[in-house]
């Protein structure tokens, strides 16, 4: 049984964020408890990337507060917490010179000291995170000659490597075959479920890992949070709140 | 075979040599994975602008060029992370500025001679025990600070968000960065001369690209090919009189053709 910490993770309080008069989000609040499984649904363009940018400290809310551990983002020093894997992930330039085992040693960069190399400790996590995410045996393997869902894994990995208590995932599926986005969404559930890892993602896929997730966040340029994503998925009332696109979700249930 | 080696200036100059292709190579490594391969030739011009006033108002023009290149590898960084503008048209708008600047103040100051034509094309055989000190000093400073930050400058150049949110300082780092690549420019550029040394930073990282091996060993192949093509193109520089820059420039072009040729995909 998961404990909760009395502060959480994130405390998101009366949130808005605007760029260039245009109102991306407006009155957003929300908490995020430990070894939740949280995922994020909106339109595009309904604010879903922006807010993680926000609670990342990549973007400044225009108005609202967000604190990450108790600490606003400008005092938060322990980043090694916080696993972050970008959108645009598994779209790595295949000529930067990095193997497998070179971007997931970057997942220790906080925990290293000047001039040193990496210590058993760092090692040892390194070399775990590419275990949890079956990538160790492409460790000497260029990252640019990996498929996707390859690619994909590595990010994680490197997310991992600094022992993280919360994953942010802004769709890391972009060019991830079905296949390999199916373990994928596996391996996140079991990470939770096993590892107590928070985890915050931003998907179009809700059909399909509808019965992983413990809460649900819509935004569209506001927020609805759901606690039993179950029901709401099984409800009329999910096109009220998510516009056109709650067809989408029920079209790939289906799929599926 | 070591005649070359005989004379204390060809001794100099490769000493010279061999400490700027490997602070060259170095820093610009992390340049060209930045995407900022054209920042090495802005900065080779506004040293430039330090070097004519130097040279006008009786200034040590090395002092000068270190101290405008730096200001203006500030500007370029500060334009970047604080404006919505391009890199490189940022990058192309100070080349040209600078060299402009330059110009004016030498033919208001009434020098535009040998000494200034000197820093535009290099000349590596008059380098004195005073510049070998010099350089020596701030390249073993500027050498000391990119090994000690190189994780964290590999991942700014891998990606600056996923950096930033790892609690790397990027825009520190960012910086230091180009503070430590404008250092090393204006010392350079008394020996491979302002229209070169980009060529020396940022081609070896090119041709070490090619061989699609990981970080550590892209940067050591880098370093081999800057000191090979230091090494050569000096000794061809000698036995034919040529031009040592541009003979430099030449042989690292030449190893980039082979490096692209024996890798082609």
């Amino acid at each position: 049984m998961p404990l909760k910490f009395k502060v959480p993770i994130f405390d998101v309080k009366g949130v808005s964020f605007a760029i260039n008069g245009q109102k991306i989000l407006s009155g957003v609040s929300f908490e995020i408890f430990n070894a939740q499984y949280i995922a994020i649904i909106g339109p595009n363009g309904g604010g879903k990337t922006t807010l993680i940018r926000l609670l990342l400290g990549l973007e400044k809310q225009t108005a609202g507060e967000i604190r990450l551990y108790g600490k606003k983002i400008k005092d938060f020093r322990e980043w090694e917490k916080i696993g972050y894997v970008p959108q645009r992930a598994s779209l790595i330039d295949e000529n930067f010179p990095a193997t497998v085992q070179d971007i997931v040693n970057m997942g220790r960069i906080s925990k290293r000291g000047l001039f040193s190399g990496l210590s058993v400790e760092d090692k040892n996590a390194v070399e775990d995170a590419m275990m949890k995410m079956d990538v160790l045996n492409l460790k000497n393997k260029m990252v640019g000659t990996l498929s996707g869902g390859q690619r994909q894994r590595v990010m994680i990995a490197r997310a991992l490597a600094s022992k993280p208590e919360i994953l942010i995932l802004d769709e890391p599926n972009t060019g991830v075959d079905m296949v390999s986005q199916k373990s994928f969404y596996s391996l996140l559930a079991k990470l939770n479920k096993e590892e107590n890892i928070t985890i915050l993602f931003i998907t179009h896929d809700i059909g399909v890992i509808a019965d992983d997730i413990g809460r649900l966040f819509t935004i569209n340029q506001k927020a609805t949070i759901c606690n039993n994503p179950k029901e709401l998925l099984g409800c009329d009332d999910m096109t009220a709140l998510y516009g056109i696109e709650a067809h989408l979700i029920h079209n790939h249930k289906h799929e599926h | 075979m070591f005649e070359i080696f005989e004379y204390d200036f060809m001794q100099r100059a490769f000493l010279a040599g061999i400490i700027i292709a490997t602070l060259a190579s170095v820093s610009g490594t992390f340049i060209v994975l930045k995407r900022y391969s054209m920042m090495s030739e802005t900065l080779a011009h506004s040293a430039l602008v330090g070097v004519a006033v130097g040279l006008v108002a009786g200034f040590n023009p090395l002092w000068m060029a270190v101290i405008v290149a730096v200001l203006s590898a500030w500007t370029i960084e500060y334009l970047r992370s604080s404006f919505s503008l391009y890199s490189d048209a940022i990058l192309s708008i100070l080349l040209s500025g600078s060299l402009a600047v330059a110009i004016i103040i030498v033919s208001l100051g009434g020098a535009f001679n040998n000494s200034l034509f000197s820093y535009l094309f290099g000349s590596i055989l008059s380098v004195s025990g005073e510049d070998i000190v010099v350089i020596s000093v701030f390249g073993a400073l500027s050498l000391a600070l990119l090994l000690a930050f190189s994780k964290e400058l590999y991942f700014i150049a891998y990606d600056e968000e996923v950096a930033k949110t790892s609690g790397v300082k990027v825009r520190l780092l960012n910086f230091l960065l180009v503070t430590v690549v404008a250092v090393i420019i204006a010392l350079s550029i008394r020996v491979v001369g302002s229209l070169l040394i980009g060529a020396l930073m940022v081609i070896p990282t090119v041709s070490a690209l090619q061989y699609r091996v990981g970080f550590l060993k892209t940067g050591l192949i880098s370093l081999a090919i800057a000191l090979l093509s230091v090494i050569f193109g000096m000794t061809l520089s000698f036995y034919f009189s040529l031009p040592s820059g541009a003979t430099i420039v030449i042989c690292v072009i030449v190893i980039f053709i082979i490096s692209l040729a024996a890798n082609k995909r």
